[in-house]
């Protein structure tokens, strides 16, 4: 009896040791991870307000010796860099305003509406998930060359007026919502619009707000189209202004970086604060998608 | 007025048709009718240098799969699919990893996590360029390091053999912390009894890890792996802004071969049959992707 009840005392008291050691390495590697995770982000905040002699040392700093904040402004004055963040701006608002409306009406209309051929036609909003801008950017640049919408904000905007994945998750979350309360407003007279303005969005207010910001910093960090449709640099956007960045300060020997990192510092800025600020709705945006 | 002939529930049917209108006519503009204007093109000779064109029948598509084209294409599709290997594994393996050491409900560790997750919100311009400045040969902070531990300096973006390392690390970096949180996310929603008997019997945390955490957080898998795999055949702006798909078209992936077919060559026919060959790839890999995981995902809970 005695042996028995030492050896489960003792293996409780290995469990409890093992459990502190594993928690104990635990943080010693989640330190070690977030180091690593943050520190290219660190160097760039670092170069961009480094000297260019500073830059250039072969012995690179781990502190700036100097702090040189007239970095950021020299890329304003180099580059259109604040043309490009109006651009940004504008082509950002433009798509988010066309998703919503679209997305909103087209998911009340594929959750709550009744009409013929709803599910084939919501099957063709689904299929579109399957045919990227990479497949289809062709017909469309022609197409937008022969109206001439290539360097224009409504040739930015247009192909991602719509997003699939948008009206897909907001019918989700429409569905959920019990059809008594729409049956109440409308014997109220209440109408379509109305419907879904003040009862279906207020409702349905935070998973909206998740897949807005989704969509919104795919518009502001999107690339590959507006590389294609806007060549001058009267419409080009922050992404493709900071790629070319290096070519405007001469190419791979580039020897302007703590200028480059002041761009990118400034690209990044309006996504990275509203990462901080609603990083819980950002966090379940991504676990929702993956739950489904 | 018009409404006269109408009954009041066909006018209400109408108008939750006319809901879908806007975006069902983007839907066709936008994405089904370019991919019947891409078959099109594909028959023709037509480069954006001249107006006019003639159809030239099967003549691309012989190109791409019997003629000069061949060796492009099997060079893309080997280095797509070596981008994609790289980052399922990170993607999948490294948020795993992530994911079993940032376990524990402790505050501080939430802090941590929003740093390694964070670097998805950092637009892939911009974490383009600072990988380029990290992976800078001369004054490249990698390399330094790299010297102080006694080892030589690499050109990392120059030569073939590291040029998609040198990619993956980008990607890397942006995807691993996606994966955790996903991964995460899915590991809080094991049911803790399960945890719980197994402890009863003294299982070790190797034991509870190979026989209920890995186990249940197979869905978990599979929807990352389906996702990342279709999403990473679609890279391009990491190898655009990198390495331009060079050097000597190591890291020439398919979507960047499509580009510059169509915008540096202003070959649009060719581009157009690289283009659907795509779009057939993708469909086949969501098709067999989809059939692959039936039955074979544990979606007991």
């Amino acid at each position: 009896m005695l042996t028995e009840e030492r050896t489960i005392t003792e293996r409780n008291e290995r469990a409890i040791r093992n459990r502190r050691a594993i928690s104990v390495l635990q943080w010693v590697l989640a330190i070690a991870v977030t180091v690593v995770a943050f520190f290219p982000i660190y160097w760039m905040l670092i170069t961009s307000v480094k000297s260019q002699e500073e830059v250039l040392l072969l012995q690179p700093t781990f502190w700036p010796k100097e702090f040189h904040f007239e970095n950021y402004a020299n890329v304003m004055h180099k580059v259109k860099f604040a043309k490009y963040y109006v651009n940004t701006v504008i082509m950002t608002a433009g798509i988010l305003v066309c998703q919503i409306i679209t997305g909103v009406f087209a998911a009340y209309g594929f959750s709550k509406g009744q009409f013929k051929g709803k599910n084939a036609l919501f099957m063709v909003v689904l299929g579109a998930l399957m045919i990227p801008l990479q497949v289809t950017f062709i017909p469309i640049y022609v197409m937008f060359a022969h109206w001439h919408l290539t360097d224009t904000y409504l040739g930015l905007i247009l192909p991602e007026a719509v997003s699939p994945y948008y009206i897909f998750m907001l019918r989700q979350t429409f569905m959920s919502i019990d059809d008594s309360y729409i049956d109440a407003a409308r014997i109220d007279g209440v109408g379509k619009v109305g419907i879904i303005t003040r009862i279906l969005v207020p409702m349905c207010r935070s998973t909206l707000f998740t897949v807005t910001l989704v969509t919104f910093t795919s518009g502001w960090n999107s690339y590959f189209w507006p590389k294609i449709i806007a060549k001058e640099e009267s419409h080009r956007v922050l992404t493709v202004g900071l790629a070319k960045l290096r070519d405007t300060f001469a190419g791979q020997g580039t020897m302007n970086n703590h200028e480059i990192m002041a761009g990118a510092v400034m690209a990044i800025l309006p996504v990275v604060i509203l990462f901080f600020v609603f990083q819980k709705y950002m966090l379940s945006g991504y676990s929702k998608a993956a739950m489904k | 007025m018009t409404k006269k002939g109408i009954k009041p529930r066909t006018l209400d049917h109408l108008q939750d048709f006319g809901c879908t209108i806007p975006a069902l006519i983007l839907i066709l503009m936008f994405t089904y009718f370019p991919i019947l204007k891409l078959i099109q093109i594909s028959f023709t000779n037509w480069n954006l240098l001249n107006d006019h064109y003639d159809y030239v029948g099967l003549k691309n598509w012989k190109w791409l799969f019997t003629g000069s084209g061949r060796k492009y294409l099997v060079n893309s599709l080997k280095v797509t699919f070596l981008y994609s290997a790289g980052e399922l594994t990170i993607t999948l393996f490294g948020g795993l990893v992530l994911a079993l050491i940032f376990n524990t409900m402790h505050k501080g560790f939430s802090a941590l996590r929003a740093i390694v997750f964070m670097p998805k919100y950092v637009a892939m311009s911009s974490a383009a360029v600072i990988f380029l400045w990290i992976l800078n040969t001369d004054n490249g902070v990698l390399n330094y390091f790299i010297t102080r531990l006694g080892g030589r300096r690499v050109d990392w973006l120059g030569q073939s053999s590291t040029a998609m390392i040198s990619i993956l690390m980008l990607t890397g970096w942006r995807a691993i912390g996606y994966g955790m949180i996903v991964y995460l996310a899915a590991i809080r929603s094991i049911p803790k009894d399960y945890y719980e008997a197994a402890d009863l019997d003294g299982a070790s945390y190797w034991t509870k890890l190979r026989g209920i955490t890995l186990p249940m957080l197979s869905p978990t898998t599979l929807f990352l792996f389906v996702t990342t795999f279709i999403s990473s055949m679609k890279v391009f702006q990491s190898v655009d802004v990198m390495t331009g798909g060079g050097p000597n078209r190591s890291t020439e992936v398919f979507v960047y071969q499509i580009y510059s077919y169509a915008m540096e060559d202003f070959r649009m026919d060719r581009a157009s049959v690289m283009a659907l060959a795509f779009f057939i790839l993708l469909l086949v890999i969501t098709a067999s992707t989809m059939k692959l995981s039936n039955g074979r995902v544990n979606y007991d809970t």
